[in-house]
């Protein structure tokens, strides 16, 4: 098992974005299967990531190469997005972001081919169906295992703050849930899921990730469902609990956050009470999942409330720094126009359906809005 | 022995007269609504029984279930009960082919040219393979193995539409499959109204009518298509978007373009299948796209292919022209898997292989369109066309079989496992 979890160092604070897609059929933009079929023809530059299956045939994964700057995520999104927009016209399937699906039938879907799937939904069955929501994960590169375990604690209360600015779920069965992001409802379900407990060090993950292990809890660091957790086969810390965002510059923007402020963090090493922390979290994530950029989230250290809002803006201030210093300020500024002036992707979405009357028309804006290049935040 | 019950019956009744004046005379013919019932429960039973014994596309039941209650075998349904039931027959059968229409997305064409050289293929080979067929290994008159190969060279878009509903089949090869039997059903209807248009001028001397009435059929039927189509959209572009009122109008329209198809001596189905694909390319506010026939349509399938079982010229059956059916029938299906092969593509090739065997259904109902049409031309006879009904007439068994079988190899239909036994 040790041999498993070797911690792989990685250059410190490159950076990794999965984006979790939906496969639509063009007749009225509910689900479709076409994920196998569509990998079968893909043809995509390998320079610029991969493209993988995802549990359900309607789901499709990118993921870029490594990258330092955030420029560099961006371009790869975007050449990955243009080759499965072309590939989609082809197969005459539409595709789109967003954390959910706003009115597709769960036990509709079709479970991905491959052993590691059928096992999944051996093991979680119908769970595994719901579980087609739509996520990005942001890798973060670390130059040790110990470093890594410290920055997944040290994370964990900035998780609100990515919740919020990539809320894109608000509707789930073809209802509006009045959540900003409906998606995390549905990975809380899974038994590990939520935050990582208070670790001291690599070898106390270890020894954690050991006692799963021999209760039969967990088979691979794959079952941790955590918010944020190590990566030991990349070298790095993962965030998780990002909606796939409606267009690729917010996901390339998300991901130019999650570099400034590991830089921030493993460079300042604020004092941090993990414990405590953990005490606020799962309150400080409903908000967050209820109201989006509206929450009110709880101070642990101050004892009493603040507006998610102000907290963030303040939070945008004081990584200039680090921005200028990795070159990615024009992102940030794209994070603080979205907070400023809006609409959120889950308000825009709620736009769309006030303007349509119908969530079949709002899928197929969300679609259009996903395969427009011009498309900014 | 029915006949002595009802003799017996019809005393016992005329003498009851006597005591009972309220009695109506003896009710010499059956109901039509009370047929129509039983016709669709012993439909639907013998569909379900094979579904759940053999795992058969329950069209295949419905079929079964007409011939062997039909003339053919039992003879329970007659002929002059058949000729009741036939009006909601055409009725289903239209509908079905709307919808087909209204599911072929020809600007996926644009986006693919693989597809268009598949179609192109299929279309071409299809009928040159049948015609060289009729024409050299059948001994048919040119004429007549040109009508036969324009009946019986395209795919069955009904049957495969309720194939693919049954299966819940989704996937590249289920639409490709959806793709390729609606256009060769479109080309199927042009190619015959040409022909038949050339075999009328060849035997009547006429050859004004050649040209006149191919044009008067399929210009009528594009035209009729495309205003009732017009209307359709105005008319539910006021609706709500999948309202129920939005159903009521599609059906109404399409009932209006029957009517109007009817009165103008224009060929119904295509008229129907014409407006389908109008309706879908036309709607570019999307209208009516995500509207979708309610339910019922299932319960007008049956009557439709409980009809066209026992419609089936089983009596007509020799042993020669079974033969030259099932040699027509090969050839068919070699034209059809060869073209796709061919295509090539991005689909990898037994993707391909399998679609080329998912639209091999070929309907009795495509023969039911070339006897609408050949009324027209009274020269033109049942027995002309028996080589084509008589494959039909065997597809009919095996095309639904052979499409989802198809579907179920391409692994686009939900496994047992994950419809944990319950699948449709």
């Amino acid at each position: 098992m040790s041999e498993l979890l070797e911690f792989a160092a990685s250059e410190p604070l490159t950076l990794g974005v999965e984006l979790e897609l939906q496969l639509l059929t063009t007749r009225d933009y509910d689900l479709t299967r076409g994920a196998s079929d569509l990998l079968c023809a893909l043809k995509h530059d390998p320079d610029h990531g991969d493209v993988k299956l995802e549990i359900t045939e309607s789901m499709i994964e990118i993921n870029t190469a490594p990258r330092s700057a955030v420029d560099a995520i961006a371009e790869d999104l975007d050449v990955m997005r243009e080759a499965l927009v072309l590939q989609c016209a082809r197969n005459n399937i539409a595709i789109c972001g967003g954390g959910t699906h706003p009115f597709h039938a769960w036990p509709e879907r079709r479970i991905s081919p491959g052993d590691r799937y059928k096992n999944t939904y051996e093991r979680y069955g119908y769970l595994s169906k719901q579980f087609t929501v739509f996520g990005q994960h942001i890798h973060i590169g670390c130059a040790s295992a110990d470093e890594a375990v410290w920055l997944t604690q040290a994370l964990g209360p900035y998780v609100p703050f990515f919740i919020a600015l990539s809320a894109s779920s608000p509707y789930v069965d073809g209802v509006d849930t009045f959540f900003q992001s409906a998606r995390l409802n549905a990975v809380s379900a899974f038994p590990l899921s939520g935050q990582c407990p208070v670790l001291d060090d690599w070898d106390d993950f270890l020894a954690h990730y050991a006692f799963l292990y021999d209760c039969g809890i967990v088979g691979s660091i794959k079952d941790l469902y955590w918010d944020v957790r190590p990566k030991p086969e990349y070298g790095t810390v993962e965030i998780r609990v990002c909606d796939t965002p409606l267009s690729i510059v917010r996901a390339a923007a998300l991901a130019a956050l999650a570099q400034c402020l590991g830089r921030f963090l493993l460079r300042v090493r604020p004092p941090f009470d993990p414990a405590r922390a953990l005490l606020v979290a799962r309150y400080n994530k409903f908000q967050a999942c209820r109201y989006g950029l509206d929450a009110q989230i709880s101070c642990p250290e101050q004892r009493r409330q603040f507006p998610l809002r102000e907290r963030l803006g303040a939070l945008l201030d004081n990584l200039r720094e680090e921005a200028e210093a990795l070159g990615c300020q024009r992102w940030l500024d794209a994070l603080r126009q979205a907070l400023v002036a809006g609409p959120s992707d889950a308000d825009w979405l709620r736009e769309r359906l006030a303007a349509h009357r119908n969530l079949h028309d709002v899928v197929r804006d969300s679609a259009e809005r996903f395969c427009d290049v011009r498309t900014l935040g | 022995m029915i006949e002595s019950v009802f003799s017996y019956l019809r005393d016992a009744w005329n003498g009851l007269q006597g005591f009972l004046f309220f009695l109506p005379p003896f009710p010499e013919r059956i109901d039509t609504l009370a047929l129509l019932s039983l016709v669709l429960v012993v439909g639907l039973l013998v569909a379900e029984w094979l579904r759940s014994h053999w795992q058969w596309p329950r069209v295949l039941g419905y079929v079964v279930a007409g011939t062997v209650f039909g003339p053919p075998l039992l003879g329970w349904i007659k002929v002059d009960i058949l000729t009741q039931i036939r009006p909601f027959a055409d009725a289903a059968h239209g509908l079905l082919l709307l919808e087909a229409g209204r599911r072929l997305d020809l600007r996926w064409l644009a986006h693919n040219r693989d597809l268009l050289r598949g179609t192109v293929s299929d279309i071409a080979l299809s009928f040159l393979a049948i015609f060289l067929f009729a024409l050299l290994l059948v001994g048919l008159s040119p004429a007549w193995a040109a009508a036969t190969a324009a009946v019986t060279m395209a795919s069955a878009p009904a049957v495969v539409l309720l194939v693919v509903e049954e299966s819940r089949a989704q996937g590249q090869v289920t639409e490709r499959v959806m793709l390729y039997s609606s256009l060769s059903a479109a080309a199927s209807f042009v190619v015959f109204i040409i022909v038949l248009g050339v075999v009328h001028a060849y035997q009547s001397g006429s050859w004004a009518h050649s040209l006149t009435h191919p044009l008067w059929a399929g210009g009528g039927a594009y035209a009729i298509g495309w205003a009732v189509a017009q209307l359709t959209l105005r008319i539910a572009g006021r609706l709500p978007k999948r309202s129920l009122a939005q159903v009521f109008v599609l059906v109404a329209m399409a009932l209006l373009a029957v009517g109007i198809a009817r009165m103008l001596a224009v060929p119904v189905f295509l008229t129907l299948f014409l407006m389908g694909v109008l309706l879908s390319l036309r709607d570019e506010a999307k209208t009516l796209s995500y509207t979708s026939l309610p339910e019922g349509h299932w319960m007008l399938a049956i009557i439709l292919f409980v009809v066209v079982g026992a419609s089936l010229p089983w009596r007509e059956f020799t042993w020669l022209t079974g033969l030259q059916a099932i040699g027509l029938l090969l050839v068919r299906a070699l034209a059809k898997t060869l073209s796709m092969a061919l295509a090539g593509g991005e689909l990898p090739l037994n993707k391909r292989l399998l679609a080329g065997l998912g639209i091999q259904p070929l309907s009795a109902t495509a023969v039911f369109m070339a006897f609408e049409i050949s009324r027209l031309y009274p020269e033109i006879g049942g027995p002309a066309l028996l080589l084509a009904f008589f494959a039909a007439a065997i597809m009919d068994i095996a095309g639904p079989v052979l499409c989802r079988f198809a579907l179920v190899r391409a692994g686009e239909t939900p496994s047992e496992q994950e419809t944990g036994g319950n699948g449709a």
